[in-house]
């Protein structure tokens, strides 16, 4: 690696721009003529003769990153406190430099600091199960002083983001997008709180990249990657969210998921991998128990067992129609409507109001589109 | 030779006297209407002319000039035939020498048929209202004679030119117009309440609406009941009185949907497609018409898959459910029509429907959610005060699902509410829903425990403090259904439920 650092920093940032390859690919030619400056003065013609290109790719990789301004895209970032890091960079991420493929480049909102972390990943179209045990295991492994990693999607790695802010602990979110496009664009807010509470937002696209349907699943070896344990929360056999446990595995990485009824199509990823020997997840202690000894030090871990439904407490404050009300909803996982809850218990309208409003604001239910549903 | 006849004509939905002159002079034969006619007055001509020479008489081959005065209004609408006809009639001498006596205080309105037939006309009801109690007469045309008894003025009914020119001079008779024996329109049965199964929150909000005059709003997926509720709710509205009756027939009349020249007895209800223009929604064009928010009026106005209505139409209501009318200005006049209605809106949960559906998938995208859902919110969800989730009724519950109460039972109850609604508002036509500011603050005083209720209502369930006084509106009614003087805690508790769209968990997260 020859040359001024700060020149060869810019040159990563540059061939950065060229993003249509595995990054293991780009490694590879750095690695062979000895930095990212040295391999962007070479002619198209002599990459592909050396580097084992075709020679449109060749072609394409010199007028893609010809075109790219990688001064003008470091200014932008400084300016909105983002910082541009390269494997070159003390602050690169360990965990993350460690695998097969790092990024080349990784651009970090918020703050990156090295601590025991674990990945949260799922389903965008998630159950109602998976949403509360997301956010209680994002919550459980805040509390432990665990940061909780995820990809900002909607569904499941929201419940986790959101959870983990809400617990005041530490969350990562690595985006599928430049920095400064946030997708999806209803996560903007939960994107400033996640900075704000300590988290950093991490990508490896260009600031502006946008929304690419291929690019997302690059973006979960960010996730497992920054992760020492990755658990999959819900999701079928196409998601995602097994793409990253695939990674983790690939990574070296503990894989765990969460066990769902058997009957759920969301749940088939997560009961698969539990059934090829993956540790079932039921809090945040079981996550925490698969991290490397040393990780484990001095983390806060209670002894939180799992939890099964609300506390007897909770449940005994409640005035008996609104008990009546809610072993009626808990029955049925999709949740009732207040209509379904004045026609199983044979209730008045004013009647299942009271106990559905009761439930509500206790939070042992929350309601959603008009079904109300467990929440814990 | 000059004529004068009278006659009338409309401005928005109110009568003006307006003056028939003819005059017939000597020179090149012409015949020109002036007085600004629109097109269908300027038609009057030729269908004049038929008339004449088909009644009997001779059309004079002469200079003849119309003159519909004030100049100023603007004339539409074919009932001018009848008094043009008999103006040339009487300008070249055919009635006698002298101008009969009884063309003095009479007024004219009739289109004419080519044979000499007269024709109904779209808003007898309206222009007679002008002359109540003036003690003039009117002639009218024989298939609006019902109408015109209704409007308590003198009315003559013809059915020929031949005939009214007859009793202009005293050679024949016409028969007064009698009020019909029966007012009510048979119309078709209006279905009942009991016929909905399930669906009781729905059911409960509607009556509340129908008792504090509170605009609702239905959400539910395809086959939930919204379109059945809706036709089913005004049945619950008290029935209409005389006054009533009198504004919304007016309106109709000059619509020309005069429901066979009867009054209107039934409250009305309007369902328009959500292709609708504005103007045809709201009211306009370029002589102005009543759109179908006044035809509501006294009525129910339903619009169902509401954010599928065009932006200007759903902007347009803003108007009329705020100021119970609807202005509709041109350049050449501004007219107002009455729409005092109360709106049932009903929207799916999500485009595609299935949005919360236990079984089926939703396949939209939250933006898709978000802009359909935006298209309501805002200044005309603050204009509607009951919100009723709505969901889908499986099959086999429905089936071991008892029958609901019958409409009459619940519209008992309602009409209890309204007669103390009346009390608390010395008369006139307020409602729960429309009190603001001191009245509401007056009215709907909290005991302890239920403004602890709101207050936790705010906290967790993120309500806004706009909705709080829609809370209090709706625990207002809900006391009134039962006949209490103070609202209480379960009241308030109850309405809480009907503002669901304000809750905080319903909003896409980030926004």
């Amino acid at each position: 690696m020859g040359g001024d650092p700060g020149e060869e920093k810019l040159a990563r940032v540059r061939l950065n721009y060229f993003a249509c390859h595995k990054s293991d690919w780009l490694l590879r030619l750095i690695d062979i003529y000895g930095g990212a400056a040295e391999l962007l003065k070479r002619p198209p013609a002599e990459l592909a003769a050396e580097g084992g290109v075709m020679l449109d790719t060749a072609l394409r990789l010199a007028a893609q990153t010809a075109a790219a301004d990688p001064e003008k895209e470091m200014l932008a970032a400084q300016r909105a406190g983002i910082s541009v890091l390269t494997v070159l960079d003390v602050d690169y991420p360990e965990l993350l430099k460690k695998i097969y493929d790092p990024p080349l480049v990784i651009y970090v909102r918020g703050a990156l600091k090295p601590r025991p972390s674990a990945g949260i990943v799922g389903t965008r179209k998630a159950t109602a199960y998976g949403l509360r045990t997301a956010a209680r295991l994002a919550r459980e492994l805040a509390e432990a002083g665990v940061a909780v990693a995820s990809g900002l999607a909607r569904g499941i790695d929201t419940a986790a983001h959101q959870a983990a802010v809400d617990a005041g602990g530490v969350t990562w979110a690595a985006l599928g997008t430049g920095l400064n496009r946030i997708y999806p664009w209803e996560n903007r807010k939960l994107a400033e709180k996640i900075v704000e509470g300590g988290g950093a937002l991490v990508s490896e696209f260009p600031l502006d990249k946008g929304p690419l349907q291929a690019n997302f699943p690059r973006r979960n070896r960010i996730i497992s990657g920054l992760s020492l344990a990755t658990v999959v929360v819900e999701g079928g056999f196409e998601s995602g969210a097994l793409i990253t446990a695939r990674f983790a595995l690939d990574q070296g990485r503990e894989v765990l998921a969460v066990p769902g009824p058997v009957d759920s199509p969301v749940s088939r990823g997560p009961n698969f991998f539990i059934k090829n020997g993956a540790y079932p997840a039921e809090s945040g202690s079981d996550i925490i128990s698969c991290f490397p000894p040393e990780a484990m030090f001095g983390l806060k871990l209670s002894a939180a067992e799992p939890v099964h439904g609300p506390s007897a407490a909770a449940l005994r404050e409640l005035s008996p129609d609104a008990l009546l009300a809610y072993n009626a909803i808990a029955e049925d996982e999709a949740g009732l409507s207040a209509d379904e809850v004045t026609q199983k218990l044979e209730w008045q309208v004013q009647r299942a109001a009271a106990a559905l409003f009761e439930l509500e604001v206790s939070s042992l239910v929350n309601s959603k589109g008009g079904r109300y549903c467990r929440s814990t | 030779m000059l004529s004068k006849l009278r006659t009338l004509c409309l401005k928005g939905i109110d009568g003006r006297e307006v003056s028939a002159e003819v005059y017939i002079a000597p020179g090149l034969p012409a015949y020109t209407v002036v007085g600004l006619p629109d097109a269908a007055v300027k038609e009057a001509k030729d269908r004049v002319v038929a008339a004449v020479r088909n009644s009997g008489y001779d059309f004079p081959s002469k200079r003849i000039t119309v003159n519909l005065a004030p100049a100023e209004i603007k004339k539409s609408g074919t009932h001018f035939d009848l008094p043009i006809a008999l103006g040339v009639l009487a300008a070249s001498g055919k009635l006698g020498k002298k101008p009969p006596a009884r063309m003095e205080d009479t007024f004219f309105i009739g289109e004419l048929a080519l044979d000499g037939a007269i024709r109904p006309v779209a808003g007898v009801l309206p222009m007679l209202m002008a002359l109540k109690g003036s003690g003039k007469t009117a002639v009218v045309p024989v298939g609006n004679s019902a109408e015109a008894a209704v409007s308590g003025v003198a009315c003559l009914a013809a059915a020929t030119l031949k005939e009214t020119a007859a009793w202009l001079t005293g050679e024949g008779e016409l028969k007064p117009c009698a009020r019909p024996a029966e007012h009510k329109i048979s119309s078709a049965p209006v279905p009942d309440f009991s016929e909905v199964k399930g669906q009781a929150f729905a059911k409960r909000a509607l009556e509340i609406a129908a008792a504090g005059f509170h605009n609702v709003i239905m959400v539910g997926p395809p086959g939930a009941g919204k379109s059945m509720l809706a036709r089913r709710f005004a049945a619950l509205l008290p029935p209409m009185t005389f006054d009533e009756s009198l504004e919304t027939t007016k309106l109709y009349s000059v619509s020309g949907l005069g429901a066979a020249g009867r009054l209107v007895s039934e409250r009305p209800f309007r369902e328009p497609h959500h292709t609708i223009s504005d103007a045809a929604l709201i009211g306009g064009g370029s002589s102005p018409r009543p759109g179908e928010v006044s035809l509501a009026h006294n009525g129910v106005l339903f619009l169902d898959e509401f954010p599928e209505f065009s932006r200007p139409a759903i902007e347009g209501l803003r108007e009329p459910l705020e100021a119970w009318r609807v202005t509709v200005s041109r350049v050449k006049e501004s007219v107002a029509y009455p729409a005092r209605f109360l709106m049932v809106a009903a929207m799916n949960p999500c485009p595609c429907g299935y949005l919360g559906h236990p079984t089926r998938e939703c396949a939209c995208t939250p933006l898709q959610v978000h802009k359909y859902r935006a298209k309501v919110s805002g200044p005309i969800l603050d204009r509607i005060d009951l919100h009723v989730q709505l969901s889908a009724v499986k099959y086999a519950d429905w089936e071991a699902l008892p029958k609901g109460e019958p409409s009459a039972v619940i519209a008992e109850r309602v009409l209890k509410a309204i007669e103390i609604q009346r009390k608390r508002f010395n008369g006139g036509i307020r409602a729960n829903a429309f009190m603001a500011g001191a009245e509401l603050r007056r009215h709907c005083a909290l005991p302890e425990g239920a403004s602890a209720v709101l207050e936790t209502a705010m906290n967790r369930l993120g309500f806004s403090a706009r909705s709080l006084d829609k809370i209090l509106k709706i625990s207002r009614t809900i006391a009134d259904l039962e006949g209490a003087a103070a609202i209480k805690r379960e009241h308030v508790i109850e309405a809480v439920q009907y503002r669901m769209l304000d809750k905080a968990a319903e909003l896409p997260a980030g926004i």
